[in-house]
């Protein structure tokens, strides 16, 4: 999956997979998370968001299940 | 110069199997009587017998007329000779048998005759050897039956090609009827797969028909193809799991694997062991229970946190008495699950199960409870019904008992019936019936009923869909594998088709027996022309104007026989005009009900 570099503290790039609704998050420390079921409104709303970090924080990190890749 | 009546010319010119013959000035052109019989001489497609020797050779009329004067000859005698061109078919020995290929060739000057009934009944005839059947009759003489060998109709396989309407349906229900005589043939064994549920109005007496949604009073028996008899691919084909990633894939594999494994325990089968067992191996499993297991895992929620989910932590809602909402397995009723809260003392959290298929799951809930796949995911007594109280319950019958009904019943046909099948599987699942019995039939086939012993006949309609070069699909690897070697195991096919240019060329090539009916289009026309071995394409191109129900059966062009009327395929067009105002467009309306449509 491409992932475009976001800038903000923790999150380094996000991409987005429509077909699967897989959001894929790499974190500054090089870790890398697959988010499921996220719908592409959500996706569109965290590249759009003033802090990437927060909004990870608070409307992704518990409210969609997830694995490291 | 002898004056026998049959006498049309001599060979004036030979180019390979290609011969001219020049027709006698005394031969009357037009009709000739021989023993009370007309004949029409320089028929296109009539048959020319040459004498050389103690042999007769037989041709095809191709050509006839100034065009075919030999080019060296066009300019000099533009008018003076009617000329004839031949293609050679086969040789006789004087009242010997007749065989297709040459031995040697005729030379300049030897007599060639026409070809009465006698002669054709040395060529087709032999209506008394029990291998023969008759299908028909010549188109040129009618008096002179068409015959087909069945060894190797069956065992090289045989294809019936021609546009829509031109007979193909018929054709193949009268050679149905006649494969099938009880009194000749008590043991045949056919399986028709009759994508619009045409035969079995030809063949009522002679054939079981299983169908989808059938109608048991009368007669028919469902058609049911258990889920679970299918390998791993071919079920994701057919359920929405198809494209997964591969490690969800593994996943699913793993966990069927489990559900097949705990069935193994609950009722050891004959053949397998938990050691040999893999994820293809067809041991039931109840792939509702599968749907349940994984929209618990992946769809619930906890009261713990990811790493110390397990089953007891499922935060499952209570109905009013208290008792938890767990929804039924076979009712496809998934257990409801409170929704996940962000913090607070009694916090509900996801499952932390990493596993992205969660829409697949909801997909195959939709799919389990649509009526219209009951055929194959509730089959009948091949459907495991777990319940809470015994999840391992096993169905009331095994794989044999469906592939004896198939291929062991009392009636010479079987017709599986797949008009109501969804089109979105019927690929797949032409290639899961055609894969189920040719496998049963290769490994059983030194056993009393098994292929070699009993040979299969497999009827494929419509093959174009899936015969086509370059479709890798299910269905279209099953139907190789029958063409290419099912002749070792007895296994036989008929390819039905109105595209034969969309059939795979390897394919056709392999039948040895070819009816083709009325074909106009072009590129159809040259594909089947190329693939017959026989130099015969003055006999193809008559092809577009074939009347219906007349085909080139090699080497003969025969009026294959009407069947009764109650013996015709139910492919009959609607009626749009009819004088007798019955048609569909000039009747009287109606009153029609269209709740019952949403019935249906």
């Amino acid at each position: 999956m491409n992932r475009t570099p976001v800038s903000s503290s923790n999150v380094a790039s996000v991409g987005y997979d429509p077909n699967s609704m897989t959001l894929e998050v790499e974190f500054k420390d090089g870790s890398v998370y697959q988010y499921f079921d996220v719908p592409e409104t959500v996706y569109q709303e965290l590249m759009r968001a003033s802090s990437v970090g927060e909004f990870m924080h608070a409307n992704i990190r518990n409210n969609y299940r997830y694995t490291k890749v | 110069m002898p004056n026998s009546p049959t006498y049309l010319g001599t060979v004036q010119d030979v180019q390979g199997a290609t011969i001219s013959i020049a027709l006698d000035k005394d031969t009357v052109s037009g009709l000739a009587f021989i023993d009370g019989h007309g004949y029409r001489i320089g028929q296109i497609g009539s048959f020319v017998r040459i004498s050389i020797g103690f042999t007769d050779l037989f041709g095809i009329v191709s050509q006839v007329g100034a065009g075919a004067v030999p080019e060296a000859l066009a300019k000099v005698e533009p008018y003076g000779y009617r000329w004839l061109k031949v293609q050679l078919v086969g040789e006789g020995q004087r009242s010997g048998e007749f065989k297709r290929g040459i031995s040697q060739y005729p030379t300049i000057g030897d007599e060639a005759h026409l070809v009465t009934e006698q002669d054709l009944t040395r060529i087709y005839g032999r209506p008394d050897e029990p291998n023969y059947v008759r299908v028909g009759s010549l188109a040129s003489a009618e008096s002179t039956s068409a015959l087909i060998d069945i060894d190797r109709l069956v065992t090289r396989h045989s294809a019936v090609v021609g546009t829509t309407g031109a007979g193909k349906s018929t054709t193949v229900a009268n050679i149905l009827v006649a494969l099938s005589d009880p009194s000749r043939y008590p043991s045949t064994r056919i399986i028709v797969l009759d994508i619009h549920g045409e035969y079995h109005a030809a063949l009522h007496d002679r054939a079981a028909l299983f169908r989808v949604n059938a109608d048991e009073s009368r007669g028919e028996k469902s058609l049911f193809i258990p889920y679970w008899a299918l390998s791993f691919d071919e079920l994701l084909r057919v359920t929405p799991f198809r494209g997964l990633t591969d490690a969800d894939r593994a996943a699913l594999v793993e966990k069927v694997k489990q559900l097949k494994l705990s069935s193994l325990q609950a009722q050891a089968r004959n053949g397998v062991t938990a050691d040999t067992m893999t994820v293809d191996t067809p041991i039931p499993f109840s792939i509702h229970r599968l749907w349940y297991e994984l929209h618990r895992y992946v769809c619930s929620t906890h009261t713990a946190q990811s790493a110390n989910q397990n089953d007891t932590t499922e935060a499952i809602e209570q109905d009013p008495q208290g008792q938890p909402i767990l929804g039924d397995i076979m009712r496809v009723n998934p257990p409801k699950y409170r929704p996940i809260t962000q913090g607070g003392p009694n916090r509900v959290y996801l499952s932390g199960a990493q596993f992205n298929i969660r829409r697949q799951i909801l997909a195959l809930e939709s799919l389990l409870r649509d009526t219209r796949y009951d055929f194959m995911f509730r089959p009948g007594p091949w459907c495991p019904n777990p319940s809470f109280q015994n999840l391992d319950a096993q169905p009331a019958q095994d794989l044999d008992a469906l592939i004896k009904s198939w291929v062991g019943g009392d009636k010479p046909i079987t017709i599986l019936d797949l008009s109501g099948v969804p089109v979105s599987i019927l690929l797949d699942l032409i290639g899961v019936l055609i894969r189920l019995l040719f496998d049963a039939l290769f490994w059983a086939r030194y056993l009393p009923e098994g292929g070699r012993t009993r040979p299969l006949l497999f009827v494929l309609e419509e093959a174009h869909a899936y015969l086509n070069a370059g479709n890798e699909g299910v269905a279209s690897i099953a139907a190789r594998r029958i063409v290419k070697e099912g002749r070792k195991y007895g296994l036989g096919a008929m390819i039905v088709s109105q595209r034969p240019a969309e059939i795979d060329p390897t394919i056709l090539s392999q039948c040895g027996t070819m009816f083709a009916m009325r074909l106009a289009n072009a590129t159809d026309r040259s594909h089947v022309t190329s693939t017959v071995s026989d130099n015969l394409e003055g006999l193809f191109n008559m092809l577009p104007t074939l009347r219906t129900g007349e085909a080139v059966h090699l080497p003969l062009r025969a009026l294959i026989d009407a069947p009764a009327k109650n013996r015709r395929p139910d492919s009959d067009d609607p009626k749009i005009y009819d004088p007798d105002a019955n048609g569909g467009w000039n009747r009287h309306k109606q009153a029609e009900d269209y709740a019952r449509v949403l019935e249906k």
